[in-house]
């Protein structure tokens, strides 16, 4: 049944070997291969400049947004776990302006969580998070407890609140602090991925190049003339590309370099201030809430406020003169404390007063959110500017691709009409 | 022949395909319940330090000599530089009522202690008031007695052969019981019934050792302050909580559903600890004592802080080593 369609295949490619090795064959067989290594060499580089147009995407769409979320959870968290624990230490049993403090930082909580779980593309991230989220619920239901026995005035309250602060400060916090440390690394390696040269699509042209080479010399042995216009066409446009794609990732890779600098390191510096400076904070008002010795805890203060330094640089700013005046507060603190005015270092700390320790760290942490503000902008400025450097690139390199498989075709065609 | 061949390959790499697109579904998050614990809380597995020495009467105290008057304190002594500094420094709790706790919603620190410590003030300046009140953990008292963090610690402290060997002692100025306290209905009635149960006690306390050389070997959990053996109790880590009956019924108050239960596990005398080469500051503490005995300043104390827990045993009688 099978046997005269074998027979007959057979016969055509015995056929097909035997015009191969005519002239009008070896044109014929020129003009597909270069043809379709154009068409091929166009399809693969216009892919591979679709993905670095996806990865542009993915900085913008997906872990930037994420980065500045999960730092936004840090943040919130322990802005709840401080203002639970200045309320403590104002003895505000009533509902006051702390507790609409510590809502607030709840809410801005929750937004993050919800900001950053929707960048999470990996288990583990979600996993963590989620795992936040259990540990959240779990912190308010003890602030609760403290509040309702503080009420009663029962002692236990105070146990309720440690509880929970410790919930806080050794489970909740690393947490966000490890979500954030790895995604800022995501970024920078999205980033990379969009100022990488898309090497295998330059091969390919080059090989493109050699193809259009070769079928030029033999064409010129067999046809004795010495150039074909199609082809010559055909290798400007190749070369065109070329040109395109190597300047336009250069550019990109520029912005993306910029979007670096000035954006992600700023970044990750401003984020880690602020970090810092919610630490130093907590030490500040643990020294208070523990009322005993409190050399570990000025240890640990002193630490912070040094890397923090670090963190803010020598140029001044609005949070470094918020720091140097915060500093000296809670040196006035700490000698009361010491000196024996536990109410007045109370007040320092947690009081009203515009130069004391909380006014100072308000300036702090509002002088570091605005200028995160602003690095954002400037990084997904850069970043912009890099995927409109490559925006037209697939499309342009595939068309032009295509017009010099068409180049090469349409000069073929009139040789090999000479023999038909 | 080819043809077939490749036909047959399409199918099989077509199937594949197909096998590989109707995958399992992404990997979903799941967590474990949180289950919070109060910060330092950790099963006691030490074995209990044998009670090695033997000092004769552990209540035995310097006796105090002729009492300063307030303001006029003997030059070089300890308590002229207490009085040049302006304040008495004093190692108390926070979170122990009725003894050492903090008002939840004044601030201020208070109890039973707390007073007795106004009064070793009032010896010195005149003025209860110039006290500045530290908070000590329980198994840091000695150490900062030791450094001169604080002049004296007021905080449940009860005197052992052990201690007496680091720091001094005052008279005894109260006498408490260790006993249990546990859920109501909960079927523990004595230290018998809490073999197999979980137990919870301050870290570095008498009552924690005593816990851990009892013959029902409970399991036993040590954290910081009494109020987080209630919150544990409260969470069901543990079963029971085990120290001196006064610091229990101060517990006992806060939680309507358990009681105080048992016999005494032991006698606990609560004494002031002074550094131990401060015997000048120990006997000037002996008098306050004294003093407070004879002019019905315990009785007053006792009524403020103590007298919903039982009638006033008196105080107790002081002894004196020599």
């Amino acid at each position: 049944m099978g046997a005269p369609r074998t027979l007959d295949a057979r016969a055509s490619v015995a056929w097909l070997r035997r015009f191969a090795r005519t002239t009008p064959g070896v044109v014929s067989v020129i003009a597909v291969a270069v043809a379709a290594c154009c068409v091929i060499a166009g399809v693969v580089v216009a892919a591979q400049l679709d993905e670095r147009i996806a990865e542009h995407d993915a900085v913008l769409d997906r872990s930037e947004p994420f980065a500045y979320a999960a730092q936004n959870l840090y943040v919130a968290l322990s802005a709840a776990d401080a203002a639970a624990a200045s309320a403590y230490l104002a003895s505000e049993i009533q509902t006051g302006p702390m507790r609409a403090r510590y809502q607030k930082a709840l809410a801005d909580a929750a937004s993050a969580l919800a900001d950053a779980t929707a960048g999470a593309t990996d288990v583990d991230t979600r996993t963590a998070m989620a795992e936040i989220s259990a540990q959240l619920s779990a912190y308010t239901g003890l602030v609760e407890s403290a509040r309702v026995n503080n009420r009663l005035g029962l002692t236990v309250g105070s146990a309720y609140l440690r509880e929970a602060s410790s919930l806080m400060q050794t489970s909740l916090l690393p947490g966000a602090e490890r979500i954030y440390t790895d995604n800022l690394a995501a970024v920078d390696e999205d980033q990379r991925a969009v100022e990488s040269l898309p090497t295998a699509g330059l091969v390919l042209l080059g090989l493109v190049l050699v193809a259009i080479g070769v079928g030029s010399v033999i064409l010129s042995r067999r046809t004795n003339r010495q150039f074909n216009l199609g082809l010559v066409v055909a290798a400007a446009v190749v070369l065109v590309v070329i040109g395109w794609i190597v300047v336009a990732t250069r550019l990109a890779a520029g912005s993306i370099e910029d979007s670096r600098t000035e954006g992600t390191a700023r970044f990750e510096q401003l984020a880690k201030a602020r970090i810092l400076a919610q630490q130093a904070r907590t030490d500040e008002t643990l020294q208070l809430i523990a009322r005993g010795d409190i050399t570990a805890g000025e240890k640990s203060f002193t630490g912070h406020i040094d890397d923090l330094g670090t963190q803010l640089g020598t140029a001044p700013s609005a949070a470094a003169d918020g720091v140097t005046r915060w500093t000296a507060s809670h040196r006035k603190q700490v000698e009361v404390y010491l000196g024996g005015d536990y109410p007045a270092a109370v007040a320092l700390a947690i009081g009203t007063d515009p130069g004391a320790s909380a006014a100072q760290f308000v300036l702090v942490e509002t002088s570091l959110h605005d200028e995160i503000e602003q690095t954002r902008a400037t990084l997904r400025d850069r970043v912009s500017a890099a995927g409109a450097w490559l925006a037209w690139s697939p499309t342009g390199t595939l068309v032009l691709m295509v017009v010099a498989a068409a180049a090469a075709v349409v000069g073929l065609w009139p040789r090999l009409k000479e023999f038909l | 022949m080819r043809v077939r061949v490749v036909m047959a390959l399409l199918v099989v790499a077509l199937t594949a395909a197909g096998c590989g697109s109707s995958s399992s579904p992404p990997p979903s998050v799941t967590v474990v319940p949180i289950e919070a614990m109060p910060s330092g809380a950790q099963e006691a597995t030490a074995a209990p330090v044998a009670e090695s020495a033997d000092c004769g009467d552990r209540e035995a105290s310097l006796r105090p000599g002729p009492q300063p008057m307030p303001g006029a304190m003997p030059p070089g002594s300890t308590m002229a530089e207490i009085a040049e500094r302006g304040r008495l420094i004093v190692g108390v709790d926070q979170n122990t009522n009725p003894f050492g706790f903090r008002d939840p919603s004044s601030g201020q620190l208070e109890g039973f202690d707390i007073d007795v410590a106004r009064e070793i003030a009032r010896g010195i300046f005149g003025d209860p008031d110039r006290i500045d009140p530290r908070v000590v953990e329980a198994g840091h008292r000695e150490a900062a007695l030791q450094s001169g963090e604080v002049d004296v610690v007021v905080r449940t402290y009860s005197i052992t052969c052990d201690r007496k060997k680091t720091v001094a002692f005052s008279t005894t100025y109260f006498n408490a019981n260790q006993k249990i306290l546990a859920v109501k209905g909960s079927g523990i009635d004595s230290a018998a019934a809490l073999s197999g149960k979980r137990v919870c006690a301050a870290t570095g306390t008498t009552s924690l050792k005593a816990l851990l050389a009892l013959e029902s070997k409970p399991k036993v959990f040590g954290v910081t302050s009494w109020t987080d053996c209630l919150v544990m109790l409260q969470q069901g880590q543990v079963d029971a909580i085990s120290t001196d009956d006064a610091v229990l019924a101060g517990l006992a108050k806060q939680d309507p559903n358990v009681e105080v239960v048992g016999d005494s596990i032991a006698v606990e005398p609560y004494g002031i600890g002074v550094k131990k080469e401060n015997t000048d500051l120990v006997r000037f503490v002996n008098g306050v004592l004294d003093r407070m005995r004879d002019d019905g300043t315990w009785e007053r104390l006792y009524d403020a802080r103590l007298r919903s827990f039982g009638p006033s045993p008196g105080p107790p009688t002081p002894r004196y080593q020599d």
